[in-house]
Protein backbone atom coordinates (compact mmCIF):
# COMPACT_ATOMS: atom_id res chain seq x y z
CA UNK A 1 0.00 0.00 0.00
CA UNK A 2 2.76 2.25 0.30
CA UNK A 3 2.90 3.10 -3.41
CA UNK A 4 -0.40 5.28 -3.01
CA UNK A 5 2.38 7.32 0.14
CA UNK A 6 2.98 10.03 -2.56
CA UNK A 7 -0.34 10.49 -4.53
CA UNK A 8 -2.39 10.47 -0.76
CA UNK A 9 0.07 13.33 -0.24
CA UNK A 10 -0.49 14.87 -2.68
CA UNK A 11 -4.48 14.77 -2.46
CA UNK A 12 -4.06 16.16 1.20
CA UNK A 13 -2.30 18.66 0.39
CA UNK A 14 -4.63 19.84 -2.16
CA UNK A 15 -7.41 19.29 0.59
CA UNK A 16 -5.80 21.52 2.99
CA UNK A 17 -4.91 23.78 0.60
CA UNK A 18 -8.94 24.12 -0.55
CA UNK A 19 -9.41 24.62 3.49
CA UNK A 20 -7.19 28.04 3.35
CA UNK A 21 -8.71 28.97 0.42
CA UNK A 22 -12.43 28.32 1.68
CA UNK A 23 -11.30 29.97 5.11
CA UNK A 24 -10.28 32.90 3.46
CA UNK A 25 -12.01 33.37 0.59
CA UNK A 26 -8.95 33.46 -1.77
CA UNK A 27 -8.93 31.70 -5.32
CA UNK A 28 -11.82 29.10 -5.84
CA UNK A 29 -14.28 30.83 -3.07
CA UNK A 30 -13.48 33.80 -4.48
CA UNK A 31 -13.70 33.75 -8.10
CA UNK A 32 -14.06 29.81 -9.22
CA UNK A 33 -14.14 30.27 -12.70
CA UNK A 34 -10.54 32.97 -12.55
CA UNK A 35 -9.07 30.34 -10.40
CA UNK A 36 -9.74 27.36 -12.57
CA UNK A 37 -8.67 29.18 -15.98
CA UNK A 38 -5.71 29.92 -13.51
CA UNK A 39 -4.90 26.57 -12.20
CA UNK A 40 -5.80 25.04 -15.63
CA UNK A 41 -3.37 27.01 -17.28
CA UNK A 42 -0.28 26.89 -14.98
CA UNK A 43 -0.87 22.95 -15.02
CA UNK A 44 -0.90 22.78 -18.86
CA UNK A 45 2.09 24.57 -19.40
CA UNK A 46 4.14 23.25 -16.50
CA UNK A 47 2.78 19.86 -18.10
CA UNK A 48 4.24 20.31 -21.28
CA UNK A 49 7.36 21.32 -20.05
CA UNK A 50 7.70 18.29 -18.51
CA UNK A 51 7.15 16.42 -21.74
CA UNK A 52 9.46 18.11 -23.33
CA UNK A 53 12.35 17.59 -20.34
CA UNK A 54 10.97 13.93 -20.91
CA UNK A 55 11.52 14.30 -25.21
CA UNK A 56 15.31 15.57 -24.43
CA UNK A 57 16.05 12.98 -21.75
CA UNK A 58 16.02 15.05 -19.10
CA UNK A 59 13.99 13.34 -16.39
CA UNK A 60 13.18 9.80 -15.61
CA UNK A 61 11.01 8.31 -13.57
CA UNK A 62 12.48 6.46 -10.34
CA UNK A 63 11.43 3.43 -8.99
CA UNK A 64 10.28 4.73 -5.79
CA UNK A 65 8.15 2.44 -3.79
CA UNK A 66 6.08 5.45 -2.94
CA UNK A 67 5.07 5.74 -5.86
CA UNK A 68 1.90 4.23 -7.61
CA UNK A 69 4.10 2.87 -10.98
CA UNK A 70 0.91 3.81 -12.83
CA UNK A 71 1.88 5.63 -16.43
CA UNK A 72 0.19 8.51 -18.55
CA UNK A 73 2.81 8.35 -20.86
CA UNK A 74 6.50 6.80 -20.88
CA UNK A 75 8.40 8.40 -17.57
CA UNK A 76 5.60 10.57 -16.70
CA UNK A 77 3.54 8.84 -13.39
CA UNK A 78 -0.23 9.71 -12.59
CA UNK A 79 0.87 11.84 -9.55
CA UNK A 80 2.62 14.56 -12.26
CA UNK A 81 0.18 15.95 -13.31
CA UNK A 82 -1.04 16.43 -9.72
CA UNK A 83 1.43 17.41 -8.20
CA UNK A 84 1.68 20.15 -10.73
CA UNK A 85 -1.79 21.13 -9.89
CA UNK A 86 -1.12 21.61 -6.55
CA UNK A 87 1.80 23.77 -7.15
CA UNK A 88 -0.49 26.21 -9.13
CA UNK A 89 -3.00 26.10 -6.58
CA UNK A 90 -0.20 26.68 -4.01
CA UNK A 91 1.37 29.39 -6.05
CA UNK A 92 -1.92 31.04 -6.70
CA UNK A 93 -2.79 30.95 -2.83
CA UNK A 94 -0.03 32.02 -1.32
CA UNK A 95 0.41 35.15 -4.24
CA UNK A 96 -3.41 36.17 -3.46
CA UNK A 97 -3.26 35.25 0.40
CA UNK A 98 0.30 38.09 0.29
CA UNK A 99 -1.85 40.38 -1.34
CA UNK A 100 -4.67 40.13 1.01
CA UNK A 101 -2.60 40.62 3.73
CA UNK A 102 -0.60 43.77 2.05
CA UNK A 103 -3.89 45.21 1.76
CA UNK A 104 -5.40 44.69 4.58
CA UNK A 105 -2.11 46.83 6.48
CA UNK A 106 -1.98 49.26 3.79
CA UNK A 107 -6.02 49.91 3.52
CA UNK A 108 -4.93 50.85 0.06
CA UNK A 109 -8.29 52.53 -1.17
CA UNK A 110 -8.55 51.20 -4.60
CA UNK A 111 -9.19 47.80 -3.99
CA UNK A 112 -11.26 48.98 -0.85
CA UNK A 113 -13.92 50.01 -3.55
CA UNK A 114 -13.16 47.06 -6.04
CA UNK A 115 -14.25 44.64 -3.90
CA UNK A 116 -17.09 46.04 -1.80
CA UNK A 117 -18.05 46.69 -5.23
CA UNK A 118 -18.41 43.14 -6.58
CA UNK A 119 -20.66 42.12 -3.45
CA UNK A 120 -20.58 40.26 -0.16
CA UNK A 121 -17.66 37.41 -0.62
CA UNK A 122 -14.95 39.29 -0.67
CA UNK A 123 -13.65 38.81 3.05
CA UNK A 124 -12.46 39.60 6.12
CA UNK A 125 -11.18 43.51 4.98
CA UNK A 126 -14.48 44.15 3.71
CA UNK A 127 -16.37 42.60 7.11
CA UNK A 128 -14.38 45.30 8.73
CA UNK A 129 -15.31 48.05 6.37
CA UNK A 130 -19.06 47.01 7.00
CA UNK A 131 -18.42 47.38 11.00
CA UNK A 132 -17.07 50.71 10.94
CA UNK A 133 -19.89 52.99 10.49
CA UNK A 134 -21.19 52.88 13.90
CA UNK A 135 -18.05 54.28 14.81
CA UNK A 136 -18.84 57.47 13.09
CA UNK A 137 -22.55 58.78 13.78
CA UNK B 1 22.71 22.51 -20.25
CA UNK B 2 20.14 21.35 -22.04
CA UNK B 3 17.74 21.16 -18.86
CA UNK B 4 18.06 25.03 -18.72
CA UNK B 5 17.29 25.89 -22.09
CA UNK B 6 14.16 23.91 -21.53
CA UNK B 7 13.52 26.59 -19.27
CA UNK B 8 13.91 29.55 -21.55
CA UNK B 9 10.79 29.42 -23.47
CA UNK B 10 8.54 28.34 -20.35
CA UNK B 11 9.61 31.48 -18.30
CA UNK B 12 9.46 33.78 -21.35
CA UNK B 13 5.88 32.71 -21.83
CA UNK B 14 4.90 33.44 -17.76
CA UNK B 15 6.77 36.57 -17.74
CA UNK B 16 4.59 37.67 -20.72
CA UNK B 17 1.14 36.77 -19.32
CA UNK B 18 2.52 38.49 -15.84
CA UNK B 19 3.84 41.87 -17.64
CA UNK B 20 0.06 41.57 -19.82
CA UNK B 21 -1.79 41.07 -16.24
CA UNK B 22 0.30 44.06 -14.27
CA UNK B 23 0.02 46.45 -17.16
CA UNK B 24 -3.78 46.38 -16.59
CA UNK B 25 -3.88 47.36 -13.74
CA UNK B 26 -3.75 50.43 -11.67
CA UNK B 27 -0.81 52.32 -10.59
CA UNK B 28 -1.43 50.96 -6.38
CA UNK B 29 -2.67 47.92 -7.44
CA UNK B 30 0.10 46.65 -9.55
CA UNK B 31 2.81 47.85 -6.64
CA UNK B 32 1.15 45.55 -4.16
CA UNK B 33 0.63 42.83 -6.82
CA UNK B 34 4.59 42.78 -7.29
CA UNK B 35 5.64 42.82 -3.75
CA UNK B 36 2.56 40.02 -3.36
CA UNK B 37 5.09 37.93 -6.30
CA UNK B 38 8.39 38.59 -4.80
CA UNK B 39 7.53 37.93 -1.37
CA UNK B 40 5.24 34.50 -2.76
CA UNK B 41 8.00 33.63 -5.15
CA UNK B 42 10.36 33.36 -1.81
CA UNK B 43 8.00 31.71 -0.10
CA UNK B 44 7.55 29.47 -3.20
CA UNK B 45 11.68 28.62 -3.51
CA UNK B 46 12.43 27.44 -0.09
CA UNK B 47 9.56 24.97 0.48
CA UNK B 48 10.96 24.01 -3.73
CA UNK B 49 14.48 23.30 -1.93
CA UNK B 50 13.00 21.48 0.85
CA UNK B 51 10.20 18.98 -0.81
CA UNK B 52 12.32 18.76 -4.26
CA UNK B 53 15.17 17.47 -2.03
CA UNK B 54 12.34 15.07 -0.09
CA UNK B 55 10.51 13.51 -3.25
CA UNK B 56 14.13 13.31 -4.82
CA UNK B 57 15.57 11.34 -1.94
CA UNK B 58 12.37 9.40 -1.76
CA UNK B 59 13.51 8.33 -5.56
CA UNK B 60 10.27 9.83 -7.29
CA UNK B 61 12.46 11.14 -10.51
CA UNK B 62 16.11 11.41 -11.42
CA UNK B 63 17.56 13.25 -13.81
CA UNK B 64 19.80 12.23 -16.82
CA UNK B 65 23.42 12.55 -16.08
CA UNK B 66 25.18 15.50 -18.62
CA UNK B 67 21.90 17.62 -18.82
CA UNK B 68 21.59 19.69 -16.38
CA UNK B 69 24.46 22.33 -15.13
CA UNK B 70 25.39 20.18 -11.88
CA UNK B 71 24.83 22.95 -8.86
CA UNK B 72 22.30 21.93 -6.43
CA UNK B 73 20.66 23.60 -3.94
CA UNK B 74 19.85 20.42 -1.32
CA UNK B 75 19.06 17.66 -3.80
CA UNK B 76 17.49 20.04 -6.18
CA UNK B 77 19.14 20.88 -9.27
CA UNK B 78 18.94 24.73 -9.92
CA UNK B 79 17.12 24.88 -13.11
CA UNK B 80 13.94 22.87 -10.92
CA UNK B 81 13.67 26.06 -9.49
CA UNK B 82 12.18 27.45 -12.79
CA UNK B 83 8.96 25.62 -11.74
CA UNK B 84 7.89 28.09 -8.84
CA UNK B 85 9.25 30.59 -10.56
CA UNK B 86 6.77 30.23 -13.54
CA UNK B 87 4.20 28.83 -11.74
CA UNK B 88 4.02 32.25 -9.71
CA UNK B 89 4.52 34.99 -12.92
CA UNK B 90 1.58 32.92 -14.57
CA UNK B 91 -1.18 31.28 -11.86
CA UNK B 92 -2.16 34.38 -10.55
CA UNK B 93 -1.93 36.63 -13.66
CA UNK B 94 -4.30 34.36 -15.45
CA UNK B 95 -6.56 34.68 -12.23
CA UNK B 96 -6.74 38.24 -12.25
CA UNK B 97 -7.22 39.03 -16.14
CA UNK B 98 -10.40 36.09 -16.10
CA UNK B 99 -11.28 37.64 -12.75
CA UNK B 100 -11.25 41.82 -14.01
CA UNK B 101 -12.47 40.25 -17.41
CA UNK B 102 -15.76 39.38 -15.48
CA UNK B 103 -15.67 42.18 -13.24
CA UNK B 104 -15.41 44.53 -15.94
CA UNK B 105 -18.83 44.51 -17.14
CA UNK B 106 -20.30 45.36 -13.66
CA UNK B 107 -17.53 48.00 -12.47
CA UNK B 108 -15.64 49.31 -15.40
CA UNK B 109 -13.50 51.64 -12.44
CA UNK B 110 -11.86 48.64 -10.85
CA UNK B 111 -10.23 46.79 -14.15
CA UNK B 112 -9.61 50.01 -16.96
CA UNK B 113 -10.14 48.80 -20.30
CA UNK B 114 -7.28 49.24 -22.57
CA UNK B 115 -10.15 50.93 -25.40
CA UNK B 116 -12.08 53.73 -24.48
CA UNK B 117 -15.56 53.84 -24.09
CA UNK B 118 -17.60 53.57 -27.10
CA UNK B 119 -18.37 57.39 -27.23
CA UNK B 120 -17.80 57.66 -31.37
CA UNK B 121 -17.27 54.04 -32.29
CA UNK B 122 -15.12 54.47 -35.37
CA UNK B 123 -15.97 51.08 -37.59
Amino acid sequence: MTGFAYLAALLVSIGAMALVDARWRLAFWRHPLAAACAVGAGTALLLVWDVVGIGFGVFYRGDSVWATGVLLAPELPIEEPVFLAFLCYLSLVVVLGVERLLASRHQIDDSAQAESRTGSSAGPADRGADAAPEVRA
Amino acid sequence: MTYLLICVPFLLASTVVAVISLRRMPAGTRARRVLALAIGAAILLVLTAVFDTVMIAAGLFGYAEGTRLGATIGLAPVEDFAYPIAAVLLVPAVWTLVASRRRGSHDPGSARPTAPAPAGSSS
